[in-house]
């Protein structure tokens, strides 16, 4: 096994732990009070993260049909 | 914080000594909230310095997993706070019955995630999927270049979508073959299908503990057997994913 597939299998396991942290177990819904660093925000919500790289996909597929119509 | 909500050890020393051994958030100690036979592991916390950021997340994973070694318990989502101990108890006193369910169901279990990934267009290239024959168009009206144009693109639509079908098809043959060769592991499983293009199985189950090294051994097979994809086991976890209790 090289180094780049151990470095990637540690980087998908930390993602797992965090994903686990921050998105699951016993929910209290109204009491969570996270803040959120600047230089960790990557870290923070994976899900949410991708989300929005899509939805700015998106955004910019629409503006790019937008500008050809126009 | 609250951190897990645990079963009640037989032997009441036993929490007490483990978490005598282990700091919090801020470095704050820990501290039992217990209602019945169950207990909320929790520790103070001012609301302005709960931050999320890697390391924090990380201890507090650390700490669930160090009482997971010892303890039946339930994981509780991070930054979940509750203004005093009265409240913790009685939230759990509220929602004693779901939660005594939910120790239940994991009681002497341990969670693996497995992750399938492949390279999806080397997959499809394999597939060999075979053009649409031509369609009859002559003496019909319409027919020209704009409307080869249309076919082209119907045409290549149609191609896309098969395609799919046919990844899709391989994915739940996949499927199928794992949760066969699982059997004997009697598992708790969730699936879920083409989770970005290049993980086409994200896989989550529950076993339990002394079925760990079959479910290692069941996956290297499936790795023996499938030699274009990549299985990735992580565990075992706390039971983070076969929790359902939502408190409001």
């Amino acid at each position: 096994m090289n180094e780049n597939v151990i470095d990637r299998s540690r980087d998908i396991t930390i993602l797992e732990v965090l994903d686990r942290v921050l998105n699951k177990g016993v929910i209290l819904t109204g009491d969570i009070v996270i803040s959120v660093a600047d230089v960790d925000l990557v870290y923070l919500g994976v899900k949410l993260m991708l989300s929005s790289v899509e939805t700015m996909e998106q955004l910019k597929s629409g503006k790019h049909l937008s500008q050809s119509n126009g | 914080m609250i951190y897990s909500i645990l079963k009640a050890a037989e032997d009441p020393g036993q929490l007490p000594a483990v978490l005598s051994g282990m700091r919090g958030i801020s470095n704050a100690d820990f501290h039992e909230v217990s209602y019945d036979d169950i207990t909320a592991v929790v520790c103070d916390v001012q609301k302005a310095s709960l931050v999320t950021d890697r390391s924090a997340t990380m201890d507090y994973a650390g700490v669930i997993d160090s009482l997971f070694k010892d303890f039946t318990l339930l994981p509780v989502r991070f930054g979940s706070v509750m203004e005093s101990e009265g409240e913790i108890r009685n939230m759990l006193e509220r929602n004693h019955i779901e939660i005594q369910k939910n120790l239940l169901k994991v009681e002497g279990k341990v969670e693996f995630g497995l992750k399938v990934f492949c390279d999806t267009e080397k997959l499809k290239a394999g597939f060999n999927i075979k053009p649409e024959p031509e369609a009859k168009s002559a003496g019909k009206p319409g027919t020209g270049q704009n409307n080869s144009v249309y076919m082209d693109y119907v045409k290549k639509k149609l191609a896309e979508y098969r395609l799919e079908e046919t990844v899709l098809s391989y994915v739940n043959s996949v499927i199928k073959e794992i949760t066969e060769c699982l059997t004997g592991v009697e598992a708790t499983g969730k699936f879920k299908k083409m989770a970005s293009p290049a993980n086409i199985i994200d896989a989550l189950f529950l076993i339990k503990k002394e079925m760990t090294a079959e479910l290692i051994r069941v996956v290297k097979d499936l790795q023996t057997r499938y030699p274009d994809l990549n299985f990735m086991l992580t565990g075992p976890w706390p039971p983070y994913n076969f929790v359902d209790v939502t408190i409001s």
